[in-house]
């Protein structure tokens, strides 16, 4: 047993620490440190730098043009680009689509979708949930008739996280029903800018319209966008959910943002409140707690073991402490985390003009203006990626059969 | 990074689990509470192992092991609600191997590892609670040889030990001494406590000592930090346990004529138990892990361990009596034992909110396993 990276590993942390450093561009780095809104811009401003350098992809094997890294390798690339402040990867192409289509696609699918994906030019979105289906993904309805040559979809998803922006969607559609539900799915490849392919926005808690309806209405798909077998797109899926699940703790933006809850408690003087702090000081042994249990499930990884029967709770406690740490700055801010207004989370925002100058946030708090707003918003992640209350199930299962 | 075992550890832990099954049975372990909580026979099989001499060096008759193998043995002793106080043996070897002088070391650690010696620290006071800096007892140096004076409480097995590491102040520093317990002066009043196991609250009057250190309060920090690196395995073996309990019953327990594991109430409730125990074993790595480490550190390791592993053990604790029903607050099942010893490790080294508060007064910008 031994907590330390290896000099290799250190090294390797090293050169990524510096190369982040000399390419992130600091305008987005300061979004991201002060939860200030990211344009798509800034997004694919990102992507497109780690593409140039093969990072976008950086969970890829070198077959497909990755870099090839090791769990630990991709833990550490991970963590120096959270601690810089680096937006999160928008994950539905590089990290969920993308290894399907390695698994599963065809050369030619490959040759098709995969450097799009990995240079950032293509913004990928994910089509799984439907209105009727969250939790029990497998009754998915958005049907897709088989015309020879071409599929017919028809139907909807819906949470489609910043499908606004989608190019290209990977959906979970209905092939058969006169199976099992799960043996009646296949998994599509669907071009946004088709027509009958229509997106509407769904503003949530904190006013930002990050998630969308996607509606199909007689949508012709050509058939070789299907990945696999038809009728097969339930194994992809679940191929996929165990790769979106890995990094779903989100431990390295975790302790980013205790540092920066850290700072507000100290602005608003609640830091020296020692009935305030020892919260902060309860979220520090979570976030201790959680890293160690992502470093075991890296070192069963390295040492070739399955990943014991931890891996399932990384989702809950990983979503449970951004949670709190929301919470906190929110309660730290008091009184100033209320006012709402919008264009403060901007960057660059001055102030609103009244009676012919300009006054700017509530107690010039403007570090308090996004802290409200990220609280509402990360009451989705206990709801995303599979419920905690399914994931409790999961981890039930192993503990009692 | 990597926390796999090697296969002598892995030897190890099953030697001390296959001692565990064979030789601590529930029934024996009955008996011993019976019998006042520590037996002087089970302590000599502990030693017959080597467990005794786990962490001194070979030169001193002991395995030279570390922190890792420690981990280990506690943890199977803790599943095994062993009640001799191998911890404290663990706190001697290592205060004596890191503090005393060479020619002290030579003459007390030899002893120690035999299992002849047990050795054990009394440094908690009326007015101490859990804070080593709060000493009210006192050293008079008289030639090379110290007078002690000091009331110390809930000494583990402090009527049946053969020595004692006492914190007192000398020059109104604190200094650590080593007494014997035949030495005049000395006085013990024993009795049980709440999981079984024995202490004793121990005077001395004017009572001969030996110095060990001047250094006397970083002795005493890096005493505790081993004894709640000990008390984090020994959780994590008791839990580990109690989860299997629970789960076992769970799925033979009928009522409404289904097993009660059926029941999505308690599934869920079985999934929070397993949660606290992954994050309570994960701290318990950690700690041990840091254990080495400078210092302030280590301190700040050790107390983010606590925090976890207080909060895990009254958790999966409780819980597991409440998912048993009725039998689980009966005296004669044995999960209820295990609820008892979970609930006294709390109380030990420091409980779940002092440790709170050393985390909260040592918090620097930054947090993480590396920061």
């Amino acid at each position: 047993m031994d907590l330390a990276f290896t000099p290799e590993e250190e090294q390797f942390r090293n050169e990524v620490r510096t190369w982040v450093c000399a390419h992130l561009p600091a305008d987005i780095a300061h979004k991201v440190h002060h939860a200030l809104r990211l344009t798509r811009d800034d997004q694919q401003r990102w992507a497109k730098i780690l593409g140039a350098k093969g990072w976008l992809g950086f969970g890829w094997p070198t077959q497909f043009g990755g870099p090839g890294w090791s769990a630990i390798q991709k833990h550490l690339f991970e963590e120096e680009c959270a601690l810089a402040g680096a937006p999160r990867i928008v994950p539905f192409g590089p990290v969920m689509v993308a290894p399907v289509i390695m698994a599963f696609g065809t050369p030619e699918q490959q040759q098709r979708f995969l450097p799009g994906i990995a240079s950032g030019e293509v913004w990928w979105s994910q089509g799984y949930s439907e209105p009727g289906s969250g939790s029990d993904l497998a009754s998915v309805k958005c049907r897709a008739e088989n015309f020879g040559d071409h599929y017919l979809v028809n139907g909807q998803k819906t949470w489609t996280t910043l499908g606004q922006y989608g190019e290209w969607i990977f959906c979970l559609v209905r092939t058969a029903t006169d199976c099992k539900p799960q043996a009646g799915i296949s998994f599509l490849l669907i071009d946004m800018k088709s027509p009958g392919v229509s997106v509407r926005p769904i503003v949530l808690l904190d006013g930002e319209p990050e998630v969308n309806e996607v509606f199909f209405d007689n949508v012709k798909v050509p058939v070789n966008n299907l990945i696999g077998e038809e009728n097969k797109g339930w194994t992809y899926a679940k191929h996929l959910l165990s790769h979106e699940r890995t990094n779903i703790a989100d431990v390295n933006r975790s302790k980013r943002e205790l540092e920066r809850l850290k700072r507000i408690a100290k602005i608003e003087g609640v830091w020296d409140d020692l009935r305030f702090r020892d919260q902060i000081a309860l979220l520090e042994v979570d976030v201790v707690a959680l890293e160690m249990l992502v470093l075991r499930v890296l070192s069963a990884e390295k040492s070739g073991k399955n990943s014991l029967d931890i891996a399932g709770l990384l989702k809950i406690r990983g979503s449970e402490i951004q949670q709190r740490y929301a919470e906190l700055m929110m309660l730290a801010a008091g009184p100033f985390a209320l006012p709402l207004i919008h264009e403060a989370m901007d960057a660059g925002w001055q102030g609103d003009q009244v009676d012919g100058r300009v006054v700017g946030f509530p107690g010039d708090a403007l570090h308090c203006a996004p802290l409200a707003s990220s609280y509402f918003n990360l009451r989705k992640t206990t709801i995303y990626g599979g419920s905690n209350e399914v994931q409790r199930n999961i981890v039930a299962q192993t503990v009692l059969g | 990074m990597n926390f796999d075992l090697t296969d002598e550890q892995v030897q190890l832990q099953d030697a001390v689990q296959r001692w565990v099954d064979k030789s601590y049975t529930f029934d024996h372990y009955r008996a011993t509470v019976k019998h006042g909580g520590f037996d002087r026979d089970n302590y000599a099989q502990l030693a017959d192992l080597g467990l005794c001499g786990l962490l001194v060096a070979q030169d001193h008759g002991g395995l030279g092991m570390g922190p890792v193998e420690a981990m280990l043995v506690m943890q199977a002793l803790g599943a095994g609600l062993v009640l001799e106080p191998l911890t404290h043996t663990f706190i001697t070897s290592s205060v004596l191997a890191r503090f005393a002088p060479s020619d002290l070391q030579a003459r007390w650690l030899p002893g120690v590892a035999s299992g002849e010696t047990l050795a054990v620290l009394a440094w908690q006071e009326r007015s101490s609670r859990y804070r080593p800096e709060k000493c009210e007892a006192k050293a008079a140096p008289s030639q090379q040889i110290y007078a002690l004076t000091a009331t110390k409480n809930i000494v583990q097995a402090g009527d049946q030990a053969d020595a004692f590491i006492v914190p007192a102040l000398l020059d109104g520093a604190l200094a650590l001494f080593w007494v014997e317990s035949a030495a005049s002066g000395v006085q013990t009043r024993g009795y049980l406590t709440q999981n079984g196991s024995r202490a004793a609250d121990v005077t001395l009057n004017q009572t001969q000592a030996t110095l060990i250190t001047r250094d006397g309060l970083a002795a005493l920090e890096l005493a505790i930090d081993v004894g709640l690196a000990a008390a984090c395995a020994q959780g994590v073996g008791l839990m580990d346990k109690t989860l299997r309990l629970t789960a076992d019953y769970l799925n033979t327990r009928k009522q409404f004529g289904v097993a009660i594991g059926t029941f999505q109430a308690l599934r869920h409730r079985m999934a929070d138990m397993k949660m606290q125990l992954e994050l309570a074993r994960s701290m318990s790595y950690y700690a041990t892990l840091k254990l080495g480490a400078p210092a302030a550190e280590r301190r700040v390791a050790l107390a983010r361990a606590k925090v976890q592993l207080g909060q895990s053990m009254r958790f999966v604790g409780q819980q597991s009596v409440q998912l048993h029903g009725g039998i689980g607050v009966t005296d004669e099942y044995i999960g209820s034992h295990y609820f008892k010893h979970l609930t006294q490790l709390e109380l030990s080294f420091g409980d779940t909110l002092h440790h709170l508060g050393e985390v909260s007064n040592r918090m620097g910008e930054t947090a993480g396993v590396f920061a």
